[in-house]
């Protein structure tokens, strides 16, 4: 029993050491590359939202986040990853799952999906390393 | 259709062209349970859900005002509420495009952040507010918000005041939301009254505030707020695309009224 709320206490002890943690360098440099390509929506009138993911994906693997967008705003969704993503792709599902139609762009570790909600409610949008080795993403987005 | 026509804009700045994407396959309801979520990403901010409402025409920001709330209170739970509350104030003072609300707002903003005992970069926010508000320089205003909001949070958790983050949020959410119901009461048009369509913000946030410590959870105006939110969760349950009623939003802003006014309510207790 001592054990087990011992173990119990050093999980909880972990955790919220993590989430606390300094981001590292390769999240740095990914962060870095999505702002990078999120300028040119900057551009055209969409507002940054002050807040990022971050994580690691390796080959064929799927990162998913949940997003929760209004009917009338226009969303891009942008993530870029560290130089050994050779290609990567953002796409975004409804709340049942089903793919949306989105525009997209892809630059080798850097892609993004753009749409209009016609409903609000709950998204899924999901990162997906297409081509190179294990490596860490960062994912934003932005609105107009 | 607007949004296809502004590709030829995106394109150029990217120095590239876009595609259209080929149809992925759907993905299974246990891979969507698995999916991550964040305060900072999966709650929307108070400036997207106005930026929403204004689509079909600019609501009467000014009107949506409300009278000044105490700065005294002594509960760290109601601190971390009101201070969402009027983040959100902030947003639609920004709206207004009103600097002297602006400035009235920042000064509260950081009058309750200070006794949360946040960092001295949060109140450091508060000249870059008022700064901002002098040159009327909105959506830089919008960001310094934003920024605010986040370095608040942030400061909460390095303080192991986690469990105050989510009030935040919260108290954004239901402050923003009863802005937006009152103004769709006011001038009912089906477009805006699709941004009401929000259950899962709440599921998430009742998640969240089920995770929070006993002590802090058993509070009463904790117990309250969450007792109320499962309601309020069905009262925002619309059918995908479908407009809510000119009534069923009325249910929306007495139910969120109702909560704004237990949130805002001086009390003695610590």
């Amino acid at each position: 029993m001592k054990r087990r709320i011992a173990i119990l206490f050093g999980l909880a002890i972990f955790a919220a050491v993590a989430s606390l943690r300094a981001e590292t360098d390769e999240e740095v440099e990914a962060h870095k590359l999505v702002l990078d390509l999120t300028g040119a929506f900057s551009n055209d009138g969409f507002k940054l939202r002050d807040g990022h993911w971050t994580g690691t994906i390796k080959p064929q693997e799927r990162a998913l986040i949940a997003v929760n967008l209004y009917a009338g705003n226009q969303y891009w969704f942008s993530a870029a990853a560290n130089a050994k993503a050779k290609k990567i792709s953002v796409t975004v599902y409804d709340e049942n799952g089903k793919p949306v139609v989105t525009e997209t762009y892809n630059s080798g570790n850097k892609a993004s999906a753009g749409f209009s909600p016609t409903s609000s409610g709950q998204y899924f949008v999901s990162l997906g390393l297409l081509e190179g080795e294990p490596t860490t993403f960062c994912l934003v987005y932005s609105y107009k | 259709m607007i949004f296809r026509a502004r590709f030829g804009t995106i394109a150029f700045f990217l120095g590239t062209t876009i595609a259209f994407a080929a149809e992925p396959a759907p993905i299974s309801s246990e891979q969507l349970a698995k999916a991550i979520k964040t305060d900072s990403l999966t709650i929307p901010t108070p400036g997207e859900l106005f930026a929403a409402l204004e689509k079909p025409g600019k609501p009467d920001w000014a009107g949506q005002y409300r009278t000044p709330i105490p700065m005294t209170y002594r509960n760290r739970a109601q601190i971390a509420l009101n201070l969402g509350g009027l983040i959100a104030d902030g947003f639609i003072a920004v709206e207004a495009q009103d600097s002297q609300q602006v400035k009235n707002t920042g000064t509260d903003i950081i009058k309750l952040a200070k006794a949360l005992a946040v960092s001295e970069n949060v109140l450091s926010r508060g000249n870059s507010i008022s700064e901002f508000a002098e040159n009327s320089e909105w959506d830089a205003l919008q960001e310094e918000l934003e920024a605010t909001q986040n370095e608040v949070k942030a400061s909460m958790q390095s303080h192991s005041d986690q469990d105050l983050v989510i009030l935040v949020s919260l108290g954004g959410w239901i402050r923003g939301t009863q802005v937006v119901s009152a103004s769709i009461m006011k001038n009912y048009d089906e477009r805006s009254a699709k941004v009401l369509r929000q259950p899962a913000v709440i599921n998430f946030i009742h998640s969240k505030m089920n995770e929070i410590g006993a002590e802090l959870r058993n509070e009463p105006l904790i117990k309250t707020v969450s007792d109320q939110l499962s309601a309020l969760e069905k009262l925002v349950t619309f059918q995908p695309g479908k407009a809510p009623s000119l009534e069923e939003v009325r249910k929306v802003n007495q139910a969120v009224s109702k909560l704004m006014g237990e949130i805002q309510k001086k009390t003695d207790a610590k």
